[in-house]
């Protein structure tokens, strides 16, 4: 009888975004049930902290309110006004602390609160035991901090941590990997060898270097079209939004460039200022700007327009918001009649719509403007007002979300994305969406080098694994994982960084070496002595086709030999311990029987990670593995043992 | 994963290891090693290098691997240890061993109170009061772990009354300890007599053990050891000719493959402000770590390399090809073997004018003679029956065949044998991990000096009691 059942156990995932957890598992692994934001409000008691916002409704003073949970604290401590009603807010995120940063936690008495508010809100029944996924950032010390705080707060039965790189090899179902994993504002990589971690060389929290960092790169490719932070963000999270594969063409650029132009005449075209990375600032200048390389034809109109569209929120509170939306109303009519015209506009525009996303100069999103709400519950309209302003600021009819839908807008990622509740519904009813066009720049959201940045950790982190021989098995096997890699093309380009810059191709002089005379002297650089004939790009080795086919066991590859460095048996290397690595880039395949996570993407496979290590330490093994510490564990030998019992 | 064995571990009253949580901080050239006593491998191992920026607000520390290999304006890369083998720099060898201990084991400092965002609400008064007590929390970082230190057999006894007095007066460590790096190697092999052979990154040293203590007069040491053969492969590099390019990672964008030989055809960055030479020495190092891993073989014996046709036999094996992060790459043949000669044949060495010839007494097989020359002659034979080799450098390949083949050629009468442990954790970390056992041994806490023993002797008390 195992001590504890499939429905007694809970998992938490703890991030610096989002918090995943789960009570029970059920019998096929689902994503976790309940998401909440990694964060919390102070409340009135200094100290404390409520899980939403709290406003106060019906606000008499204007403008103020905003500015701060002070200004709203003040009042209620003096007790003057009793007829002040309070509402949660559940979709602001104003004034709130965010516990984790990077992976650490920064606030422990925030994260103590947000983790009482993830277990209230499971509600599980006493005989619960929990799993706790722990971030590579924390230390041991604070692992010690947090048994303490689960047995003594929640009285738990059992309790376990995991770390998350490892939790994230037991969901693809591998004992060696190297585990990628990209967060909001951070990456770490793990190499793990025959399911042992190595702390040595292991990359913690490499700062600077997750999904935030695209969106601040966005931002700055799109401040002068007045963008703002959290329209980047959506912007980012949207299917429009996309890293290109290296070498590949803007849209609209037309001519074939090399690689390094591209990133610069975006930049140039869009700022005109200095490039946020120093490559960039360094190259800006030697482009030519103005039109025909990357600028769009029409910007500065359409910056005017962007400029009169993003601003609502400002505008609305600046108390405009008549003027604005009879404006609005009055593009809305134009529209209609241009396509009542039938003109070719509408022609040109559908052609560009059936491109795929990469070859289209233009494309809309969705913006869910948060600020625009806030700002308009802040300005007293009353219910009624509210709705009002709501349903006419919000352009998005629900035939056009449809259409979004259609194309595979995000639901799907507003739904894992969704605030404070953990209900995930679809899109919320009190939003307000509105749809912005971007150009070319979403494709530039890599724009200071974060993709090399993670490249080179994780070069330095399989290198500086002790053991030589296992490096070649780690760069076999990547797994790239966390919400910051979701944006789309991100894995791949990862990839390509990562061979471009540290693959080993297979030397020309030594294909086989007993074939070669051994007293090969050092060719000139003219490469005269390099014997003939020419065969694609490694003409020079005096391979013997046939037996190498022979040798390596596999078809005839005559041509290919040589011009394929992604063979397998091509590398001089493995025939000892002793060798350069990598030879070969491979990631692993995620599992295929997880039909519920295949739908939403391995990406946070640490909790799946979790949900298998739970269902093996807690149910199957009946805790011979000693996976878990339980109550009487804790009471012998208190925080410390957890040493002894943590996966 | 933690499965204790049943036959093996011991109960939890049995030893009062785990009691003490002690932190054992293992500081060498190339990387500095901290953990929990009783821990079978440092939890933290950091770089000793550090960066350092000098900018109009003052200069900047950068610690950790994360923060070093960032190519940065004015990042200037350093390292505190001098060129004897003794810390240098006392006062960032304070913040990196800091850094190493708290960053992966204690956990960080609470950030100041003024900027974690806590009171960002509230300015009134009572937060006032929160900040001073934080700030005394702060100021010690290990109030509640003793602590054990290793030194290198050579440590001056000024230096030695630092370690304490970081240790006690800005750490607040409640216990510490200071012992050697020797004798730490041996406990890690399960020993308490025996030579040891460490080969690190700036020094070799060779230190005789009798019975868990330091014959001080038989330490030996020399410069030969892995910075001299990575210089030693920046001579090959330079004396082939062509001129071999050592291009760092940071400065290539993507390389393209090339025929062996050929000039390399990659695409470079630019930076406009171009890092400092020593951020790219650093790097340069990276690579040169790579090649002894990938290339570099000790000459096996019999016989030094350049004797007889050795050399002939070299170039008859198969080479090994290597190929730099600009793609250019080319097989080195008898050249691999020539890069760590020098630690045995001081004639055999590359000079130039920068590196003169390196002295017949520097080498391994002399220092293990003069070591040896210092111990009692009827302790000779029980010594070479436990020569233990240590030392990340001692990782190249077929180092102990010729290491083995050396000291048989010295004695051949006794019965030689060396002990390496095979895994390359527990030859890295051999000091660490003799720091681990010994910190958890329950008789071991005797030997502590505490605080208030501290207190009352002064610094002094090392010389003492840290024999």
């Amino acid at each position: 009888m195992p001590p504890f059942k499939d429905d007694q156990i809970i998992i938490i995932a703890p991030g610096s975004e989002t918090t995943v957890a789960q009570l029970g598992l059920p019998e096929s692994f689902t994503p976790g049930k309940v998401r909440f934001r990694s964060r919390m409000f102070p409340a009135e008691k200094a100290g404390e902290f409520e899980p939403y916002k709290i406003r106060r409704k019906n606000e008499k003073s204007n403008g103020l309110s905003n500015d701060d949970a002070e200004e709203e604290k003040k009042p209620a401590t003096e007790g003057e006004d009793d007829e002040i009603i309070w509402e949660e807010d559940r979709i602001s995120e104003e004034g709130a602390i965010w516990p984790i940063e990077e992976g650490r936690i920064v606030d422990w008495p925030c994260f103590f609160a947000l983790i009482t508010h993830v277990y209230n809100t499971l509600n599980p029944p006493f005989h619960t035991a929990i799993l706790l996924i722990t971030q590579p950032a924390w230390t041991p010390r604070e692992h010690e901090k947090l048994t303490q705080f689960f047995f003594e707060k929640f009285k738990t039965p059992a309790f376990g941590l995991m770390d998350a790189a490892l939790a994230t090899t037991w969901a693809y179902g591998v004992h060696t990997a190297t585990v990628v994993d990209v967060g909001k504002n951070k990456t770490d990589v793990t190499a793990i060898s025959e399911f042992i971690p190595q702390t040595q060389g292991r990359v913690v929290s490499l700062p600077g270097c997750g999904g935030e960092a695209f969106t601040a790169g966005l931002l700055s490719k799109l401040k002068t079209k007045g963008f703002n932070r959290d329209m980047c963000e959506q912007l980012k999270r949207s299917q429009i939004c996309e890293i290109l594969p290296l070498g590949s063409v803007l849209p609209g650029t037309g001519v074939a460039q090399e690689k390094d132009v591209i990133t610069n005449p975006a930049s140039a075209a869009s700022t005109g200022a200095t490039g946020s990375g120093p490559a960039g600032a360094a190259t800006i200048g030697n482009i030519p700007r103005g039109p025909g390389v990357d600028t769009e034809v029409g910007e500065e109109t359409a910056a005017e327009e962007n400029e009169g569209v993003l601003d609502v929120a400002s505008i609305v509170a600046g108390g405009k918001m008549n003027e604005y939306l009879a404006k609005k109303e009055k593009e809305k009519q134009d529209k209609a009649l241009a396509k009542k015209k039938g003109a070719p506009a509408p022609d040109a525009a559908n052609r560009q719509a059936r491109l795929p996303n990469s070859r289209r100069e233009k494309a809309t999103f969705l913006y869910t403007d948060h600020a625009l709400l806030d700002t308009l519950k802040n300005m007293d309209l009353g219910t009624q007002g509210l709705a009002d302003a709501k349903s006419a600021l919000n352009e998005v009819t629900g035939k056009q979300a449809q259409d979004h839908a259609e194309n595979g807008d995000p639901t799907s990622a507003t739904e894992a994305n969704g605030t404070g509740e953990g209900s995930s519904g679809g899109p919320k009813t009190g939003s307000i969406k509105r749809e912005i066009e971007v150009g070319t720049e979403r494709f530039l959201s890599d724009s200071d080098g974060t993709l090399e940045k993670i490249a080179a950790a994780v070069h330095r982190s399989i290198s500086s694994v002790d053991e030589v021989q296992k490096r070649s098995d780690l760069w076999d096997s990547l797994i790239i994982c966390g919400n910051g890699s979701r944006l789309k093309g991100f894995k791949d380009a990862l990839l390509q960084t990562l061979s471009s810059k540290y693959l080993i191709s297979p030397s020309s002089a030594t294909m086989f070496t007993s074939e070669i005379p051994s007293n090969i002297s050092t060719p000139a650089g003219t490469g005269a002595n390099t014997p003939q004939p020419q065969l694609g790009p490694h003409g020079g080795s005096q391979v013997n086709p046939l037996l190498f086919a022979a040798t390596a066991g596999q078809n005839l590859h005559l041509t290919s030999h040589g011009g394929n460095p992604l063979m397998a048996g091509m590398s001089q290397n493995t025939h000892s311990s002793h060798g350069q690595t990598p030879t070969n880039i491979k990631v692993v395949k995620p599992p295929e029987y997880f039909p519920e996570w295949k739908e939403v993407g391995f990406d946070e496979a640490a909790f799946l990670g979790a949900q298998v290590a739970a269902k093996v330490i807690f149910v199957v093994d009946q805790g011979q593995s000693k996976g878990y510490m339980t109550r009487p564990d804790y009471n012998d030998q208190g925080p410390q043992g957890i040493h002894d019992y943590s996966l | 994963m933690n499965i204790p064995n049943s036959s093996t571990a011991p109960a939890a009253g049995e030893y009062a290891g785990d009691e003490v949580s002690a932190i054992v901080l293992d500081p060498g050239y190339s990387s500095t090693r901290a953990g929990f006593a009783g821990e079978d491998v440092p939890k933290s191992v950091c770089p000793s290098f550090y960066g350092q920026r000098d900018t109009d607000s003052g200069l900047h520390y950068a610690f950790g691997e994360n923060a070093i290999h960032n190519p940065q304006d004015r990042l200037d890369i350093k390292n505190y240890w001098g060129s004897d083998g003794i810390v240098e720099d006392w006062d960032v060898a304070t913040k990196l061993w800091e850094y190493a201990i708290t960053d992966r084991l204690t956990g960080a400092k609470a950030t100041d109170p003024t900027k974690n965002g806590l009171n960002d609400g509230n300015t009134n008064g009572d937060s006032m009061d929160v900040d001073i007590e934080a700030l005394e929390n702060n100021e010690k970082p290990l109030e509640e772990s003793p602590l054990l230190i290793t030194e290198p057999g050579w440590n001056s006894a000024k230096a030695r009354e630092k370690y304490i007095e970081i240790a006690m007066e800005d750490w607040g460590a409640p216990a510490f300890f200071l012992q050697k790096t020797g004798v730490l190697a041996a406990f890690a092999s399960g020993k308490a007599s025996g030579i040891i052979i460490d080969v690190g990154a700036s020094h070799t040293s060779v230190t005789p053990v009798l019975d868990g203590m330091v014959l001080r007069k038989g330490v030996q040491k020399s410069p030969l050891a892995g910075n001299f053969i990575s210089n030693q492969i920046r001579q090959i590099f330079k004396q082939s000719s062509p001129e071999i390019p050592l291009t760092p990672h940071y400065l290539v964008k993507s390389k393209t493959q090339v025929d062996a030989g050929s000039p390399a055809q990659a695409a470079y960055k630019t930076f406009a402000n171009p890092p400092t030479d020593s951020f790219r020495f650093n790097e340069e190092e990276r690579v040169l770590t790579e090649f002894k891993e990938s290339v570099v073989e000790v000459w096996p014996g019999p016989g030094r390399f350049s004797n007889g046709n050795n050399e002939e036999i070299a170039r008859n094996t198969p080479g090994r090809p290597f190929e730099m992060p600009d793609g250019w790459n080319q097989v080195f043949s008898s050249e691999r073997f020539r890069a760590a000669e020098g630690l045995f044949d001081a004639s055999a060495a590359l000079t130039s004018d920068t590196s003169p010839r390196p002295k017949d007494e520097h080498t391994i097989p002399r220092l293990v003679q003069a070591a040896v020359q210092q111990v009692d002659a009827d302790q000779r034979p029980m010594l070479l029956a436990n020569i233990v080799v240590t030392g990340g450098s001692t990782l190249l390949y077929k180092f102990n065949e010729r290491l083995n083949y050396e000291i048989n050629a010295i004695y051949p009468s006794t019965r030689n044998k060396l002990i390496a442990p095979g895994s390359v954790v527990e030859r890295k970390y051999a000091s660490w991990i003799g720091g681990s056992i010994l910190a958890s041994l329950g008789s071991f806490h005797q030997l502590w000096i505490s605080r208030k023993e501290y207190e009352e002797h002064g610094a002094g008390i090392v010389e003492k009691r840290c024999r």
